[in-house]
């Protein structure tokens, strides 16, 4: 059978919680809901009363009956019991609605908090999970946990109903009434039985749902690429799987609960024969009025079915928990990035400075080791080396994006690790090699950093790159709908669109990693021009693979394997025939329009 | 039935009818005559049972208090009746509750099936247009309300539907006069339930929507994070997601207000006092027994449960439909393109002819403009352009990603339209610009081109020839390590040389290379070069690119301006006639400082001399557009307005 759930494993930032300690923050929930809270259980038990009235009416009526008198008692008991009615229909109609906004407010606060959890999770994070994945947890997971809720307020009619009916029936008739509750510890019993099993198929059944989920997001997201390779097939056949794996292990779950019924219902059953023979057996003994009896074999209804409700309640109860551990485990998946302080910032200058840095994506593999950098304030510094080298590392340790290991970062002399990230990351500018963009106008994505910058000044940051040129190409200027992940725009467009994002963001430090890789030279050369001036007073990083882009830098740092191996001017560089000529001659001199095979190298000492 | 075309079906797939919500559920669930039979069968034996149940019991009380001897006996009598009764209903309970479980499972894995076939049917013109997070949760949570419907909304509509009629016949065995005011709360219930049906049905459909809205939007701010994060718009993207959360929310409690106005069980507690009024006149008249009246009251109380149950039953069943029709939105939205089975195929030897070629997304401005070229089979033809000038997207015609608005293009002589979509597409290997890697292992990224169905060495060699393999045995795991989604574990030129090794595993006749080594340095980019040019020898490769070193290879470069082809040729000739082509390279990558001391000393490689490669055939042809080559000079000053 293990091969039906593979693939089902728990995440590792799952952890189990025990009963208690869910129960406890889920009642953290409803603390605030209290005074609606108090409303509907007021409204639960007035309806329990009405409920439990009926049949005491009904058996006070027949026992009327008996004695022969129903002229009199027509009339009244079946306007009581239209009374009884109506007000059981009041009580319900608000009982239903406040549960409804109870329910409502509970989950929107789980799921805003879910929601928080994953703005604040890092970026590791996000590189190890799914994002399919973690998007079904704040909403299919969360949607779950409403089933609890609206359960634990069934739950409570229930028991108040089952409370009712069993003071009733002690005050009739002791033995009886303990008759009755005997076979209570066997239908609890079979329920808590049901309940392990629950829980752990309501588990796979999530995760499975979330495997769903992640297939659905990355072959609808990808799917060009199985356009393009003619792969539907493929894409098709590793689907199917996981939605026969969803089938199996749902309907196991479905077995559970839709067994649970049927056995408590027997049960139920059982003892209501049980009933019919020995309170028979008693009236014909005289030791009960056939009223009573009536009111024994009603109970039957009245007390069993929620006694059974009860039962049931508990296995589906743990479909909820088993949700909502989910959901709390992302709640409390413990951050890597961790600030030890949150000072303010204040307007920063731009220094920036690695000390001894060691940093690895897994520890295990250190990226930069012992790693030792200065970059002053308003200074522009190019980095360049080959793939893999660690430049991007660089800018991503920069934005506070991954924790390192060892060593230091300091900016403007102050620990990193000090700062009020948010007003820290405020001021960093990152343009990433492929720039999200988010739905909406372009016009929205370049205010995206501030979105209280005025019509005008988006105007001016979207002219200020490249000239504005780029803008006539769109359909409607900036109000060009971009798609989602901008995919409405070409993928050169898409880098302006960041570039004029970063401008708007005015930031103290900026870093563009092959931030104009997909764009043409005449753009480029267009938006380096224009870049010289905004970028100057600010402390700028630019990765590149082009010389163009590069060459007016006042530093150009030359990484290998997460080592600096040369550093200096452009100029400088090229002079002291290094590494940085054989980067030269390898990468860039036959860029050039006039290039010819064979010539245009710079010697390199050696 | 279903008429929608689609670029991709699956053979002896079950054909449903999709004409509307219920009709196509239903469609689903006569799939399993069996189950839905001992759903059905089961649920009507089980009540039957149930309500022999009041009529033993109403038994039991005449046997006791009737008069004679033998009553003892006949309550023993009674009491064996029972237990049989009740056993037997439990057997038949649990098989109609597992084969409604059985059925809404079936209906889920089916219904999910059949809308992931269509989604990958629909072209790319239609997934431009959807958001994933939406689709997710459609496939995800709305197929899941269509197993909710079943299992526990019809189920419960069953067996509390038969519930509540099966006590009617019993009613009518005791007095038929019985029957007045349980058909009277029929006729009122039915009622009630249509109005409450229709006053439900606008909010649960807004309700879906907008859960559809809130994983669409959550998806994206996921997906987002990194910019999320860098931009410290955090308070804003939560503020974004309270809003949709909070509709959600609003809908929810609207929806619960709905429920709480539900009439029905008002109705029954009328229908209640009226059936004790009109039983205990009975009774006076001398019509009825005692036993009677408790037999008559006990099955009107059997009403109650289907009454009650009826809020929560009929609110699944209708979500259940709102989400299948949200399904079948998708399901049935035309898309322009068909696979075309009975096209042309053939091996192909990789000519292209665009023949004034026009071509607009959705009902914009045209992207492409009367472009006319031809590229030869196996010559290399560099497209070149700004920024937005439609280089991608001439791309995306050729394997007929996109139909054209007018003109046409020709593939070895034949309209792509009149291809079949298969042999086409599968001869054409794109390396998009936009690179998606799924989150599996590299070796399995790699072969997904060939449908997994390549041998490792085959793929080892792929990766040798886009110069990946020796980052990849660099890897923890090499070719098994599994990378994140969307390649974001491997720098920006890894990602795009794992995307050049799977196009190259295809060996396909026509290769389109689209900007695909902007993130790698040019000494690796050489290399792959290099490499393809062997692999791919006589193979036609549509190259974009900014890179001059790679523009000098190509046998043709075709430059485009504004979606209008401005002027083709070679390197040279347009270097020297063309405007436009000089003012995009003027700014490229040259050096003045250097005393050229030539090549002596040149370390390491030294690709400039590769460039030889593939210079031997395909004659330089002059282009007949030459003639616009003016038209890319046109806009002004050099330096265009920067501040
Ligand atoms: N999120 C990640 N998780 C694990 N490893 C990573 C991650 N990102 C990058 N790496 C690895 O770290 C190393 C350095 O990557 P980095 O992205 O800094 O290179 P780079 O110099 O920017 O290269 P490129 O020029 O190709 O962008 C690479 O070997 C890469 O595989
Ligand atoms: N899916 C789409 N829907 C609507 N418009 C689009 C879509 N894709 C591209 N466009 C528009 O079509 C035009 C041409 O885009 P295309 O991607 O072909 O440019 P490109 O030449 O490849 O540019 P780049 O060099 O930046 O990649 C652009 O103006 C773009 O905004
Ligand atoms: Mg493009």
């Amino acid at each position: 059978m293990g091969f039906i759930l593979d693939g089902l494993d728990v995440e590792d930032y799952d952890r189990s919680y025990g009963d208690r300690e869910l129960l406890r923050r889920i009642g953290r929930y409803f603390r605030p809901k209290l005074p609606a809270m108090v409303l509907v259980a007021a409204m639960i038990v007035l309806h329990s009363l009405t409920q439990s009235a009926i049949p005491l009416l009904i058996s006070w009526g027949v026992d009327r009956m008996e004695q022969g008198s129903v002229s009199d008692i027509g009339w009244p008991l079946a306007g009581a019991l239209l009374g009884i009615g109506v007000l059981a229909w009041v009580f319900n109609f608000f009982r239903q609605w406040f549960s409804a906004k109870v329910t409502g407010d509970v989950v929107l606060g789980l799921r805003t908090d879910a929601f928080d959890a994953v703005l604040e999770r890092d970026m590791s994070f996000y590189d190890e999970h799914p994002s399919g994945k973690i998007v079904s947890r704040v909403t299919s997971d969360t949607d779950e946990f409403a089933n609890v809720v609206t359960l634990t307020m069934n739950l409570l009619s229930q028991v108040l109903l089952v409370g009712f009916v069993t003071a009733l029936l002690f005050f009739r008739d002791v033995q009886l009434a303990l008759l009755t509750m005997a076979v209570t510890p066997i239908v609890m019993g079979t329920a808590l039985a049901f309940r392990r099993v629950a829980r752990r198929t309501t588990q796979h059944a999530q995760r499975s749902l979330a495997r769903v989920n992640a297939n659905l997001q990355e072959t609808m997201g990808g799917i060009s690429v199985a356009k393009n390779f003619r792969q539907e097939a493929t894409v098709y056949s590793e689907f199917r799987p996981i939605n026969r794996q969803n089938y199996a292990v749902t309907l196991r779950q479905g077995f559970v609960f839709s067994g649970i019924f049927p056995v408590l219902f027997l049960v139920a059953g059982l003892a209501t024969v049980v009933l019919v023979q020995v309170g028979g057996s008693s009236v014909l003994g005289g030791r009960l009025s056939a009223g009573d009896w009536y009111l024994f074999l009603q109970a039957v209804g009245l007390f069993w079915l929620p006694l059974t409700s009860i039962a049931a309640f508990w296995s589906q109860f743990q479909q909820g928990l088993a949700a909502s551990e989910r959901v709390f485990a992302l709640i409390d998946a413990s951050p890597r990035v961790v600030q030890e302080d949150a000072q303010p910032v204040g307007r920063l200058a731009g220094r920036i400075e690695f000390r001894d840095l060691t940093f690895g994506y897994e520890p295990a593999h250190p990226v930069l080791t012992r790693f030792n950098l200065t970059i002053e304030a308003g200074e522009s510094v190019a980095l360049v080396g080959h793939t893999g080298a660690g430049k991007s590392t660089l800018s991503k340790l920069i934005t506070r994006f991954y924790e390192y290991s060892g060593g230091q970062l300091l900016i403007d002399g102050r620990d990193i690790r000090s700062f009020d990230l948010r007003e820290y990351r405020r001021q960093i500018g990152a343009v990433p090699q492929q720039p999200f963009l988010f739905s909406g106008t372009v016009a929205d994505n370049i205010r995206y950093p501030r979105p209280d910058a005025s019509d005008e000044e988006v105007r001016l940051a979207a002219m200020r790159v490249a000239g504005g040129d780029w803008l006539e190409a769109l359909p409607d200027g900036l109000g060009t709908d971009v798609g989602e992940h901008g995919r409405a725009l070409s993928m050169g467009q898409r880098q302006l669109v960041a570039l004029a994002r970063l401008l708007v963001q005015d930031p103290a430090i900026v870093v563009l990693d092959e931030a104009t890789a997909s764009v043409d030279p005449l753009t480029e050369a267009q938006i380096s021009e224009g870049l010289d001036v905004v970028l100057a007073g600010r402390t700028s990083i630019v990765i590149a693979h082009r010389l163009s882009t590069i060459e007016h830098v006042d530093r150009i740092i030359v990484l290998d394997h997460g080592r600096i191996i040369e550093e200096g001017d452009h100029a400088a560089l090229l002079k002291a025939g290094g590494r940085y000529c054989e980067v030269y001659n390898t990468y860039f001199r036959h860029q050039s329009p006039d290039y010819q095979p064979g010539t245009g190298f710079v010697p390199v000492a050696k | 039935m279903s008429a929608v075309t689609a670029e991709f079906t699956v053979a002896g797939q079950h054909r449903s009818d999709r004409r509307g919500p219920v009709r196509w559920i239903a469609s689903h669930l006569r799939r399993h005559p069996l189950v839905l039979f001992a759903f059905l069968g089961g649920s009507v034996v089980m009540v039957v049972l149930n309500s022999m149940v009041p009529a033993l019991t109403g038994a039991a009380f005449d046997a006791v208090l009737g008069d004679g001897d033998g009553r003892a006996r006949e309550l023993a009598i009674v009491s064996a009746a029972l237990l049989g009764v009740i056993v037997l209903r439990g057997a038949f309970d649990l098989v109609a509750r597992l084969g409604s479980e059985t059925l809404a499972k079936r209906l889920e894995r089916e219904a999910r099936d059949e809308l992931y076939v269509s989604l990958l049917g629909k072209s790319q013109t239609f997934h431009n247009r959807q958001r994933v997070g939406d689709l997710m949760a459609r496939a995800a949570n709305d197929i899941r309300q269509l197993s909710h419907m079943v299992n526990p909304g019809i189920d419960l509509i069953v067996d509390s539907g038969t519930q509540g009629i099966i006590p009617l016949f019993f009613i009518a065995v005791i007095d038929p006069r019985l029957l007045l005011v349980p058909c009277l709360f029929a006729v009122a219930f039915v009622v009630a339930l249509w109005h409450y049906m229709r006053q439900l049905n606008p909010v649960s459909t807004r309700m879906r929507e907008q859960f559809g809205d809130l994983n669409a939007g959550l998806n994206e701010a996921v997906r987002g994070i990194e910019v999320i994060k860098v931009t410290a718009q955090e308070p804003h993207e939560r503020r974004r997601f309270a809003v949709n959360a909070t509709r959600y929310r609003d809908s929810f409690v609207r929806n619960g207000l709905i429920q709480a106005r539900y009439l029905p069980p008002l109705l029954l507690a009328v229908a209640m006092a009226g059936a004790l009024w009109h039983s205990l006149t009975l009774y006076g008249a001398g019509d009825l027994t005692l036993g009677d009246v408790v037999a008559f009251m006990g099955l009107m109380g059997l009403l109650g449960f289907p009454t009650f149950i009826s809020i929560f039953a009929y609110s699944l069943v209708q979500l259940g439909i709102v989400s299948a029709r949200r399904i079948l939105t998708i399901m049935n939205t035309e898309t322009e393109l068909d696979r075309n089975a009975d096209g042309h195929s053939g091996t192909m030897r990789g000519e292209i002819v665009f023949e004034n070629v026009t071509f607009r997304y959705d009902d914009g401005e045209p992207a492409l403009r009367g472009v006319t070229f031809t590229a030869r089979p196996g010559e290399t033809v560099a497209v070149v352009g700004e920024t937005g000038s439609g280089k991608s997207t001439l791309t995306k015609l050729v394997p007929r990603i996109y139909d054209v608005d007018s003109g046409r293009i020709l593939v070895d002589g034949v309209d792509v339209r009149n291809w079949n979509l298969d042999s086409l597409r599968s001869q054409i290997s794109t390396i998009e610009q936009d690179i998606v890697l799924f989150s599996r292992s590299v070796a399995e990224n790699i072969a997904f081109s060939l449908g997994q169905r390549a041998d490792r060495a085959d793929v080892v060699q792929a990766a040798q020839d886009a110069q990946a393999d020796e980052f990849i045995s660099e890897l923890d795991d090499g070719y098994d390590t599994v990378i994140g989604e969307r390649g974001v574990t491997l720098s920006g030129g890894q990602r795009q040389r794992l995307a050049i090794a799977r196009a190259l595993l295809t060996d396909p006749a026509v290769l389109i290379l689209d900007d695909s080594t902007s993130a790698i340095d040019s000494a690796t980019e050489d290399k792959i070069q290099a490499a393809i040019g062997r692999i791919l020898q006589g193979r036609t490769t549509l190259l974009i690119t900014h890179r001059l070193s790679q523009i000098r290879w190509a046998d043709k470069v075709v430059l485009l301006r504004r979606g209008e082809l401005v002027d083709s040729g070679t390197h040279d000739e347009l270097l020297s006639r063309c405007a436009l082509y000089r003012r995009i390279f003027a700014h490229y990558d040259e050096v003045d400082v250097p005393a050229p001391v030539d090549g002596v000393e040149a370390t390491g490689e030294v690709p400039g001399e590769m460039t030889v490669d593939t210079d031997g055939e395909a004659g330089r042809r002059t282009s007949a557009n030459s003639e616009k080559a003016v038209a890319g000079d046109t806009d002004g000053p050099e330096e265009a307005v920067v501040v």
